[in-house]
């Protein structure tokens, strides 16, 4: 018998797919997915919310670009960022800022689940790992 | 000094400006050695995952939204939230002759506190066994030392042997008599300047034992002077279930890396009943549907994949398994043992009433069986041990017969006389294996009827004084059976007029 965990993910997950439109996540949809869950109170609505939310969270994810950075970064900068990721990913990529002393120089780009290091502070840590 | 600049100048270079991209994920949950991870999209099955304080993990269950990981080291670090990176390399271990008179733990690290290993190369942990064409038929012999064995129950190199019994019948024993035996071997023909001589490396893989039985195999192995021939793989009982899991992949590996260079490797997985145990448990802990005694449904996969990988290679080497198999009450038909005895050439089935009668090592020659059968047996001893296995037989169903009734003839009576006196002979005490020469010419007297006249009682105290006769006095002769491996008329006439000179010295 599959746990309540379980069968809230499965359920998560097929509201999120009801939550897509043209491959991308529709804010109407997610209005009208979240009044049905109002209005049919599912088994463990709490867990069911709380995966719905993780998937909804991770799709956003995919489609900003968080460019974290050490020195100044102009908006042609961000937009060529921006562009250069959406012809990777096929799929349309915004790009934010967000400054981060740590790195020392260079730039980190995380995307969904990916991230593209070209920072200094990445490069120190890849020479400590491999002396 | 300036070389310690030049590798530093060599991997700035590498590093160059272009971005590098990583796939991460954040830890769930952990619990029980298995970490449930968000993310890591692009993790391939078994690929090594990089958690944060230098733990590694292993990805085993890709589901949709989460990945479930073993954690291999400190779990205790851990935290839910924290970074996991993908690193696009498979598991791999430490290989090469640097191993060699070492123990280490799953991951090939030592812990014998006899400091780092020198090696130069790894193998990945998990690997396709040999296929069809690469392979070449078993017809080496592999001496265990264990007369009964190596007479009517041949192993050859590239076999898999599987040892079965309940706890306490000898099966341990057993494979460490056999690596012994190869050390004893290996010493001879390294130290003879024989150019065609094939040294077999031997690698012992404990799972789920007790610290204290591994130390005391190694002591055993020491005391012999066979450990500068055998690598020691540790996954303890104490050890987490993802390392006891991954000892036996990790012993394989390494024995690959012989057999791929040329070499010959026996490999003892001690034992697959515990390594089947703790898959259980990782599988139960990643919430895969359980099935008969709740194993996970590829728990036959688990051990054919790896046995699989014992082989004999055309143009290379060899890898030899002993698989170890601990049954209760002697059922050899429950799950695991069905699964091995399928997968192996052959079982050595050890018997609890033997051990407690005394006959040591209690194999059961019935219910015991090689598949490789005589191809992988030097002549000389099908000469003397061909039919042996026949007379046994013979002697078992005439002396459970004879149970009934004392009244029997002259011919049964001598059947049943010479069957116990085979019986008597095969026994043998634990860590000393007898060179393959002796046990042709022990088989060969008792083929020539010399223990006939001795007291069935008397029968091992005339054996020893008949191997301490040939050790002492007939090196040559026994170097002689050795180097020919077959017997001719010559070598019979000599056997003989040594049995001849040796029986007035044993007062029967």
């Amino acid at each position: 018998m599959a746990s309540h965990a379980k069968i809230a993910q499965q359920f998560a997950r097929q509201l999120f797919k009801m939550s897509v439109l043209d491959g991308a996540v529709s804010a109407d949809r997610v209005e009208g997915v979240l009044a049905y869950v109002e209005k049919h109170n599912p088994a463990n609505p709490v867990m069911v919310l709380k995966a719905y939310q993780r998937l909804i969270a991770a799709e956003f994810a995919k489609g900003v670009a968080l460019v974290e950075h050490a020195g100044p970064i102009n908006d042609a900068m961000l937009s060529a960022i921006a562009s250069s990721m959406t012809r990777k990913y096929g799929r349309n990529v915004t790009a934010t800022a967000k400054p981060n002393r740590e790195l020392l120089a260079g730039i980190r780009v995380h995307i969904g689940d990916d991230i593209y290091e070209s920072s200094l502070a990445g490069q120190l840590a890849a020479l400590a790992e491999a002396l | 000094m300036s070389t310690a600049l030049e590798q530093i100048e060599q991997e700035i270079a590498k590093l160059s400006s272009k971005a590098v991209k990583k796939n991460t994920g954040n830890i769930r949950t952990v619990a029980d050695g298995v970490a449930k991870i968000d993310g890591l999209s692009d993790v391939m099955y078994n690929e090594m995952v990089q958690f944060p304080g230098g733990a590694i993990g292993i990805a085993l269950n890709l589901e949709e939204d989460e990945v479930g990981c073993v954690v291999l080291g400190d779990v205790s670090l851990l935290k839910e939230g924290d970074e996991v990176t993908t690193t696009g390399k498979l598991l791999s271990v430490p290989v090469g002759k640097a191993l060699l008179g070492r123990t280490v733990d799953a991951l090939g690290k030592p812990v014998d506190g006899k400091g780092p290993i020198d090696s130069k190369e790894t193998y990945p942990v998990e690997k396709i066994a040999p296929g069809i064409i690469v392979r070449k038929s078993v017809s080496q012999p592999l001496f265990t030392g264990i007369m009964a064995i190596d007479s009517m129950i041949p192993i050859g190199r590239g076999q898999r042997e599987l040892i079965i019994g309940d706890r306490g019948t000898g099966k341990t024993t057993i494979t460490i008599d056999t690596i012994i035996n190869q050390a004893k071997i290996n010493k001879v023909g390294l130290a003879s300047g024989d150019k065609n001589f094939r040294p077999v490396y031997s690698i012992y893989v404990a799972v789920g034992q007790k610290q204290s039985n591994i130390v005391r195999t190694i002591s055993a192995l020491e005391d012999a002077g066979a450990l500068e021939f055998t690598i020691i793989v540790a996954a303890p009982a104490a050890d987490n279930p993802a390392n006891q899991y991954l000892a036996p992949y990790s012993g394989a590996a390494m024995g690959e890396w012989f057999m791929e260079n040329g070499m010959d490797a026996l490999i003892v997985y001690d034992d697959l009943s515990k390594h089947a145990v703790a898959y259980r448990q990782i599988s139960l802990i990643l919430k895969r549907p359980s099935g008969r005694e709740a194993y996970p449904g590829d728990v036959f996969y688990l051990h054919s994949r790896l046995l699989e990988r014992a082989a004999r290679l055309d143009g290379k080497g060899s890898l030899t398994a002993l698989p170890i198999i601990e049954t209760l009450a002697g059922d050899v038909s429950a799950y695991i043992p069905t699964n091995v005895i399928s997968i192996t050439d052959g079982q050595i089935f050890l018997e609890t009433d033997l051990f407690n009668q005394g006959i040591r090592p209690a194999v059961s020659v019935g219910l015991s069986v090689s598949r490789v059968g005589s191809a992988a047996q030097i002549k000389a001893t099908k000469q003397v041990g061909g039919k042996l296995k026949g007379e046994l037989a013979q002697f078992r169903e005439l002396a459970a017969f004879a149970q009934f009734g004392s009244d029997l003839d002259a011919k049964t009576k001598a059947q049943l006389d010479r069957g116990g006196r085979i019986v008597e002979l095969f026994k043998q005490p634990a860590f000393a294996p007898l060179p393959i020469e002796l046990q042709v010419a022990v088989l060969f007297a008792m083929q020539k009827g010399l223990f006939e006249s001795v007291d069935i009682k008397r029968t091992v105290e005339a054996a020893t004084s008949l191997k301490a006769f040939f050790t002492t006095r007939k090196d040559a002769l026994l170097a002689e059976i050795r180097t020919k491996a077959a017997l001719d008329k010559d070598l019979e006439a000599k056997l003989q007029a040594a049995c001849d000179e040796w029986k007035p010295t044993f007062t029967a």
